[in-house]
């Protein structure tokens, strides 16, 4: 009795500890909502955490309509996603599978510089690309933006192999008796099995790459090939205390992700832990 | 590469079918490179490549205006001898220490409170990732307003002027704690799946023994989390090397007396705005190698200590 | 082994055809796009959010005079303009026209990177303010179209809060010794409120709960620091370019500045102002502010934001009189522009009365081509303001504007360091030492 007491006693606290979390985890999200809908006048003349009244969508028609032109960064930044998954996906897979099924002389060293290639921080990378971007003339352009990655990842590469590994030898050959080439293997059989691995990649580069800011920063300039983070970054600069505006700004950046993130919540949730991305 | 298949071992038997096996293997390893080219087309242009130009870079004095000119070491002498990278690595190096532990000691913490079977745990868990699937930089942007002095939601919330961010003693633990709220929601999660493939018989033979919940904990769970604790210091400590879209965000040009002057954001000021092409590439190669060094301890240190044999 | 190499090939291909795609279809115009159909498109890179829509205007009736070419603005905010500037210029891909100021402009004359716009378009020269023609001529040449002068600095007050504390704008001055002579650390003073509404004259004045600033002292070179220095009969800069503020004269005034704030609290905190250079706008169109010292690139601003009444007195009298910093900006021609014919239509057109009349009419700004001026004070007038301290009115005694070829690199050393002595940090005197020290560093 008393020791399921101590334990419901136990379940309370660590309910209210939990509930805590959830609320400083999540209260910087309603707070800039909260913001972003409220009027510039408000804002000056109340205190900051007063709730939006009357609720107006001023801050996005400002944002959407007139010289911000935030439709610009959205669509840029989607094309950017898009060739980028298509490119990194497809070449990942052709990689993955030729180190994980072939065999051909230079296997082992090769794969070892994939991997070695991981330790590569952007950082270190960011001034000879852009040394080298800028001597190519290629400064600013929707190239610059996706090149560097739409070839495909090592990381990718590695995660692929290692699943490929694992597909029953009998599928592949039973596909060769019937005459299929290489690629209509991986076609028809490799990528059909590979569902949930594609899928968790797909996660990822969506992910990772709507919020890359780094070489979009260096990489452009100007408002033509401006990213929705350089967007939000210009524009807080610009607009210092215009605190409305920028929220409204962040949370167009933030939305999308967090709509992708909740109808695949379980499948991201499962991805994070399978592959430890960053 | 050893054949292994039944064609190669039949192969043997005639040198017709040697040379069918040849041929083939020449055809495969075509293929394979075919396959291979475009990927290795990308790595070598894009990550292979940059290091040998950043060395090149190191060497030499560029302000990207005038042409590039010869400068031998220089650029490493001024870099270790001028004091400000040391500083930002010192600096990178106490971020790491504010960040890491607290960050995966409250992941850790709220793991065992996920998983005590407490209905609502799922959806918890799931939005305590949200701020570490947006955007760093938009994050930034969010809490710059938060912690802003005057206009700001925090001080409005305690009644207090506090320059969060404009106080030198504060700066770096407010963008430390911006860091941890980002990423302590991913943390949890590895602890989660870690705990919850903690084999239920060993918990149960505990409990049989008498060990309280407390005994429990240090005794069976932490020991075989160790490998999810390394995977998570291992990549926490990697990344947060490399921290700078929050703090670009957050503080701007190294913040109050440059005390947020993280080693990323330092290469980044060097290069681009001071345009000191050549110091900012030496102090990208010492970084790279520092990391490099560490990636490389944790893995031996990783691999020494993370084998558990559960069968017995 | 060919085919499936070509297969392979195909699917490259493919994955690249998409990327190709892409780019074209979202459109638009950049330094690197350009005639389509026989029209050429000139960009003009810009960092003033008002004249950018006196510069759309202007460009339309370009356009309409000039069919074939069509003009695209670049807005880039100020606080990265010209860290972008010179990474654009050296990357090929900065606009056609740009905006600059004296920072990166003795740099960017000295690399080739303008067009002479002395030479090729002299014929216009006489219509430009002298002043700003003389300030960006470098080597017997002039690089740029004047654009913008600002006209003096002065004081932007709320009539309401000066009114009621009975304070009278136009006759301010101040003194290092803050003796019986200085009337605006008075005044501000008695403009400055906390939250519990006590004035900053008053005893229990708690200057951490400020609801009401004084005045606007802070880390800003054209509206406050430059002008200080200069009304206490001191230099920035020496003849030669290098830095002179630590002597008497320049340690007197920054120590007059930063106590306004650090002291006696009638000024924002350097935690707000020091890295958002509006802070202090924003507060005086809240009504929050008192006296918002700035130049004409604000007052746009503040007619179209402030929901009482204002008015501009003159500039704070120091002891070497009211000392102003009067800069101008310049439209400089991009020299590796492919369109070079478009691009000097388009200078020239800003370098017209008619072409630089929009700046004037709307009254964003004050156009540096001389005939355009009346325009902008005709604006001002039929809006009931007084824009008289911006010129002579308001003083007649000016201090060198920033200048030299380094005076960028410069301005960079020494600015973490003024961070500092703003934020009451780093004492005044070896703060201003140790910045011209870093900063004379800087420019050799």
């Amino acid at each position: 009795m008393s020791a399921s007491l101590r334990r419901r006693v136990a379940d309370l606290a660590a309910y209210l500890l939990l509930l805590v979390g959830a609320v400083v985890t999540v209260a910087p999200f309603l707070l800039s909502l909260m913001t972003a809908l409220k009027s510039p006048q408000q804002f000056a003349s109340q205190t900051p955490l007063s709730p939006p009244a009357p609720v107006t969508l001023s801050n996005f028609t400002e944002l959407f309509g007139g010289r911000y032109d935030f439709v610009s960064p959205v669509v840029v930044t989607a094309q950017v996603v898009a060739v980028v998954l298509v490119g990194q996906l497809a070449f990942s897979v052709l990689a993955a599978y030729a180190f994980a099924r072939l065999r051909f002389p230079g296997r082992e060293v090769l794969f070892w510089v994939y991997l070695a290639t991981l330790m590569v921080p952007a950082v270190v990378t960011i001034i000879p690309l852009y040394a080298m971007f800028t001597a190519a003339g290629l400064r600013n352009t929707f190239w610059a933006l996706v090149l560097p990655q739409v070839f495909g990842s090592p990381y990718a590469i590695f995660l692929l192999r290692e699943y490929f590994r694992g597909i029953p030898e009998d599928l592949v050959s039973a596909a060769r008796l019937d005459g299929c080439n290489t690629l209509q293997v991986l076609w028809h059989v490799v990528v059909p099995v590979s569902r949930p691995i594609l899928a968790t990649l797909t996660i990822i580069t969506v992910v990772s790459h709507w919020n890359n800011f780094l070489w979009p920063l260096v990489i452009t300039s100007g408002p033509k090939w401006q990213t929705l983070t350089l967007a939000t970054a210009n524009l807080q600069s610009q607009y210092n205390g215009n605190w409305t505006l920028v929220m409204a700004a962040t949370t167009v950046a933030i939305v999308p992700l967090l709509l992708l993130f909740l109808v695949f919540q379980r499948h991201v949730v499962r991805s994070i832990t399978i592959t430890g991305f960053k | 590469m050893v054949a292994d298949t039944a064609q190669s071992s039949a192969a043997r038997s005639s040198t017709a079918s040697s040379d069918a096996a040849a041929r083939r293997r020449r055809r495969e390893t075509g293929t394979a490179y075919a396959l291979l080219a475009p990927s290795l087309f990308g790595i070598t242009t894009f990550l292979v490549l940059p290091i040998l130009v950043v060395v090149w870079l190191s060497l030499n004095r560029w302000d990207l205006i005038s042409p590039v000119k010869f400068a031998g070491l220089d650029n490493f002498r001024q870099v270790l001898s001028d004091g400000q990278f040391a500083r930002s690595l010192l600096i990178t190096a106490v971020f790491v220490v504010l960040v890491i532990p607290l960050q995966t000691g409250l992941g850790l913490f709220a793991a065992t409170l996920l998983t005590r079977g407490l209905p609502g745990s799922s959806v918890l868990r799931v939005l305590y990732v949200l701020p570490w699937i947006c955007a760093p930089l938009v994050l930034g942007v969010v809490w710059r307003w938060i912690l802003s002095p005057t206009d700001g939601a925090l001080n409005a919330l305690i009644g207090r002027r506090i320059e969060w961010l404009a106080d030198p003693a504060l700066a770096l633990p407010s963008v430390a704690a911006v860091t941890i709220w980002t990423q302590v929601g991913y943390v949890t999660l590895f602890f989660v799946a870690g705990l919850t493939s903690i084999p239920t018989h060993l918990l149960e033979a505990a409990r049989i023994d008498g060990a309280n919940a407390w005994q429990t904990f240090w005794r069976i769970k932490l020991p075989l989390l160790r490998p999810t604790t390394f995977f998570v210091l291992v990549t926490g400590v990697i990344s947060s090397f490399q921290v700078f879209d929050s703090i670009y965000a957050l503080t701007p040009q190294g913040g109050p007396q440059g005390v947020t002057d993280v080693v990323a954001g330092r290469i980044y000021y060097q290069a681009f705005q001071s345009r000191q092409i050549g110091q900012a590439a030496v102090m990208a190669l010492l970084l790279f190698v520092l990391l490099v060094v560490i990636t490389v301890v944790q893995q031996r240190w990783f691999s020494r200590r993370t084998t558990y044999d559960l069968s017995t | 082994m060919r085919s499936r190499l070509a297969a392979v090939a195909a699917t490259t291909l493919l994955a690249l055809g998409a990327a190709a795609c892409s780019p074209s279809s979202s459109g638009g115009g950049d330094a690197a796009q350009q005639s389509s159909g026989g029209k050429t498109t000139v960009t003009v890179r810009i960092w003033d959010d008002q004249v950018a829509k006196a510069y759309e205007q202007s460009f339309a009736a370009f356009t309409k005079a000039n069919p074939d070419i069509t003009v695209k603005l670049n807005l880039v905010p100020f606080a990265d303009y010209f860290t972008k500037l010179p990474l654009d210029v050296s990357s090929g891909t900065v606009d056609d026209i740009f905006w600059t100021n004296t920072t990166p402009f003795g740099a960017l004359a000295d690399s080739g990177a303008l067009i002479d716009v002395g030479s090729a378009l002299g014929d216009e020269k006489s219509g430009w303010v002298p002043a700003a023609v003389e300030q960006y001529t470098r080597n017997g040449k002039l690089w740029g179209v004047p654009a913008l002068t600002d006209g003096r600095i002065a004081v932007f007050y709320n009539k309401d809060l000066v009114t009621k504390a009975g304070v009278d704008p136009a006759k301010l001055r101040w003194d290092p010794s803050e003796g019986a002579s200085d009337t605006l650390l008075p005044a501000a003073k008695k403009l400055t409120k906390d939250s519990a509404g006590r004035t900053g004259d008053q005893s229990g004045f708690d200057g951490s709960k400020v609801t009401q600033y004084g005045y606007n002292a802070g880390n800003d070179l054209q509206a406050i620091y430059w002008n200080f220095v200069g009304s206490n009969g001191g230099q920035m800069q020496a003849p030669d370019g290098s830095f002179v503020f630590a002597d008497t004269k320049g340690q007197q005034a920054f120590q007059y500045i930063t106590d306004l704030i650090n002291k006696h609290h009638v000024a924002p905190s350097a935690a707000d102002t020091n890295d958002n250079g509006d802070f202090s706008r924003d507060k005086f169109l809240q009504g929050k502010m008192a006296l918002f010292q700035s130049g004409t690139y604000n007052l746009k601003n503040v007619a179209d934001g402030a929901k009482f009444g204002w008015a501009v007195a003159p500039l704070p009298e120091g002891p070497a009189g009211r000392v102003s910093v009067v800069n101008s900006v310049i439209a400089a021609g991009n020299a590796k522009t492919p369109r070079k014919d478009a691009t000097l239509k388009v200078l020239k057109w800003l370098g017209s009365t008619e072409g630089a009349s929009f700046v004037g009419s709307s009254g964003a700004a004050l156009p540096a081509v001389t005939d355009a001026q009346q325009a902008y004070y005709d604006f001002w007038k039929k809006q009931g303001v007084d824009t008289s301290a911006f010129g002579e009115a308001g003083g007649t005694k000016t201090i060198q504007p920033p200048f030299g070829p380094k005076f960028g690199d410069g301005a960079n050393a020494y600015a973490p360091t003024f961070k500092e002595i703003f934020a009451g940090r780093t004492p005044v005197g070896p703060g201003l030492q140790k910045a011209q020290d870093d900063a004379n560093e800087a420019i050799k």
